[in-house]
């Protein structure tokens, strides 16, 4: 199997994009208006959203980060060079402050620390990771809040990691790869966690990685950075899919599973799957209800489809209340806040819900904007 | 290379669905008689439904591969070969024109230059038997053997202007090393610029493909490895500049075109953000979308296909079935939009055809 490495180089890679100052950035001022990406954003007044007149407020649920703790753990280890990449700092009070975002949610999402086969080395990284981001959390509370990282390799240590970070650390769900070492969520092995985050009701956030799972050999080594550009939306659209095939959302019908980037292909491109298990005499399907059934309620996705016309898309197939503000930040994905505020076909009470009205609830922000 | 022997399991499996009822079509037209032709109107005007995705399996491509590894390859019987219960079909679903791409693309995997020549040359003939015999009805496209891209142009060649057909059928695959937009296959998109020919893009190569991730539920190498196969193809024709070097290209793809017609944001933004990675494509994905790309409108649901509008043009899509397999796009589908008006419409259903491969009018080929 591929490592997980490779997700970390392409970060990486999109990072140094990001720092080239003025290459790009008049392409993505034409297109939108240019965002600080990964830049150090100058720091500047704090963007107020307003809609109709009235303040909103805005949930950034897509974003990246690392903590710095996590070094510390994996010292003298094969994942030495895993850690870090992305520590936050007050350079990402500036970038949300700069773009308008009131309430960011930080996840970590390279998951090569589910190649750890030692259960303790295991543990010790999520436990780093989450206090981590506990502390930055607490020492910026209204600005942040934080899903746990989990070690999903060990289901059941998993699901004892979530029940802890959310029970003791604050945090407010979980996030998630594709794949575990090439492995579907969807086996029955990844049930505990599932029940866990049932029972908990918290969101499940899923970010891919280039699905190094499913294509390999040399058909990403192309122009385009296509193991990025076709490599995630895949990795969620086939992630996705096997829940909603492999029974999982069945089984544990409270879930509310978001997925990165428009939630890669599925929602966008949903027919196919709609009609597979009656069309198909070899699909074998065992979900109970209608593909669109989970679509409209366990599934969510963020909003980066990237075009006016895709997200009107977007929100035509799932419904309003599961598709949410993301960004990718800190990565220079043209994705400002004005893409929702001033959408062509959204009406204010849909603008607001995708801002923030669909997770505050789901994330137990009660805090509204200030200032 | 795995081998396609998955594919044609997954078509096999595929067919059962063909069946009207519970019964086949020969069961059936044995029973009640042929159905009766439907005219399709919009309003008082009878318009032509022409569909570019329409299969077809020869039968006698068994006599080429006798005796070779591929023998038990060849299908000679089932819905692909066409009949009378092909004609049927068409007759019940209102389809006055198909276009008959081969089924499959096992021949790929040939690596005699002599066998390959000789199943497509079985093929393609046997194809332009099926549009002899029924002229009224088809129109044929040529198969090729691209993995010898000198070859493929002559075949294309050859189909084009000895067997009067439209254009060709190809399939891309993405797991081997080799890819479409390679420059080896630069005498390829020549010949085809040059011919003017409009090309049908079916994936093909990756349903199954011995990848564990692909079995188990929901029949995940068609669901998503057919329209991933066609949106690798199609990102890397624009990525790697082959759709700028060839311009004079029509391609339409399969199923909608992938998934990249209706998640077109991501493939400009990288270039907006990540520029050296974008070195060889010299306009905005849409615009390529809107001259030389096209896509069939199997995306199934009216919300899929106003986004297709949206994002295409009505001038890139046409009708499309994938008959014999028994998906759910009856001429209904593209009557019944409420987003689309007639002459849009007409236009998807025929029109654009016409328009483009020149075609009479009349509603018949």
């Amino acid at each position: 199997m591929q490592k997980r490495r490779d997700f970390l180089k392409t970060i990486g890679g999109a990072a140094a994009g990001a720092y080239v100052a003025g290459r790009g950035l008049p392409a993505l001022a034409q297109r939108g208006g240019a965002r600080g990406g990964g830049a150090p954003a100058p720091a500047g007044p704090r963007k107020q959203i307003s809609i109709g007149g009235r303040r909103v407020t805005v949930i950034d649920v897509h974003s990246h980060c690392t903590v710095d703790g996590v070094a510390e753990v994996v010292k003298g280890t094969p994942f030495e060079r895993q850690a870090g990449g992305r520590a936050l700092g007050a350079d990402r009070i500036a970038l949300i402050d700069s773009e308008g975002i009131d309430v960011q949610v930080l996840t970590i999402n390279g998951y090569w620390w589910w190649e750890i086969q030692d259960r303790g080395l295991a543990d010790r990284v999520v436990r780093a990771q989450n206090e981590g981001l506990a502390k930055w959390v607490s020492d910026h509370k209204d600005r942040f809040v934080a899903l746990t990282s989990v070690s999903l390799q060990f289901p059941d240590l998993a699901a004892q990691q979530l029940d802890y970070g959310v029970k003791q650390l604050g945090l407010r769900g979980a996030t998630v790869g594709g794949h575990v070492n090439g492995e579907s969520l969807s086996d029955p092995k990844y049930d505990p966690f599932w029940a866990k985050a049932n029972e908990l009701g918290v969101i499940v956030f899923m970010h891919p990685g280039g699905a190094d799972n499913i294509v390999k050999d040399t058909a990403w080594k192309a122009r385009g950075d296509i193991g990025n550009i076709i490599g995630n939306p895949l990795e969620t659209t086939y992630f996705l899919t096997r829940l909603i095939f492999d029974g999982t959302f069945d089984k544990f019908p409270n879930l509310k599973v978001c997925g990165a980037h428009g939630g890669g292909y599925l929602p966008s491109y949903f027919q196919r799957t709609e009609v597979a298990c009656d069309v198909r005499g070899n699909a074998m399907c065992a979900n109970k209800k209608h593909p669109r059934e989970y679509l409209k309620t366990n599934i969510m996705a963020d909003t980066m489809v990237l075009t006016d016309e895709g997200l009107r898309h977007l929100v035509a197939e799932m419904g309003i209340s599961q598709v949410v503000y993301g960004t990718d930040n800190p990565l220079n994905w043209p994705v400002p806040v004005e893409m929702i505020v001033n959408h062509s076909t959204l009406t204010n009470d849909e603008k607001i819900q995708i801002l923030s009205g669909n997770l505050m609830k789901l994330l137990k922000i009660t805090t509204p904007a200030t200032a | 290379m795995a081998t396609r022997r998955d594919f044609v399991k997954t078509l096999a499996a595929g067919t059962a669905a063909a069946y009207v009822g519970g019964r086949s079509w020969s069961d059936l037209l044995a029973q009640t008689g042929a159905p009766k032709r439907r005219e399709v109107f919009i309003g008082r005007k009878r318009v032509k439904v022409i569909d570019s995705h329409h299969h077809l399996n020869i039968a006698d491509v068994a006599r080429v591969v006798k005796g070779t590894p591929f023998e038990r390859q060849a299908v000679t019987t089932g819905d692909g070969i066409i009949g009378p219960e092909r004609i049927a079909w068409m007759d019940r679903d209102g389809i006055d024109v198909a276009m008959l791409t081969q089924q499959g693309a096992f021949w790929y995997a040939v690596q005699d230059r002599g066998l390959a020549t000789e199943i497509v040359k079985a093929q393609n003939e046997g194809t332009a038997a099926v549009v002899g015999k029924y002229p009224d009805r088809f129109l044929g496209m040529a198969s090729m053997p691209l993995q010898f891209p000198d070859l493929a142009a002559q075949a294309l060649e050859d189909g084009i202007k000895r067997l009067g057909f439209k254009g060709g059928g190809i399939s891309a695959g993405w797991a081997g090393a080799k890819n479409l937009s390679d420059p080896e296959y630069d005498v390829f998109w020549s010949k085809a610029q040059e011919l003017g020919a409009f090309l049908f893009m079916h994936p093909g190569g990756t349903n199954g493909n011995g990848d564990p991730h692909f079995a188990g539920k929901g029949a995940l190498g068609n669901t998503i490895g057919n329209p991933l196969e066609t949106t690798i193809f199609f990102s890397r024709l624009i990525y790697e500049g082959t759709l700028d070097k060839f311009p004079g290209l029509k391609i339409c793809g399969a199923h909608g075109g992938g998934y990249l017609p209706s998640y077109l944001g991501r493939t400009d933004a990288q270039c907006r953000r990540q520029d050296d990675v974008c070195t060889a494509k010299k306009r905005p994905v849409e615009d390529y979308f809107h001259t030389q790309l096209m896509a069939d409108i199997m995306v199934f649901r009216e919300e899929g296909l106003r986004h297709l509008v949206a994002e295409l043009g009505v001038g890139q899509l046409v009708y499309g079935t994938d008959i014999p397999f028994g998906w759910p796009v009856t001429p209904d589908f593209i009557l019944n939009a409420k987003s689309l008006n007639d002459a849009q419409k007409e236009a998807i259903l025929g029109g654009n055809l016409i328009k483009l491969l020149k075609l009479s009018p009349a509603t018949t080929a």
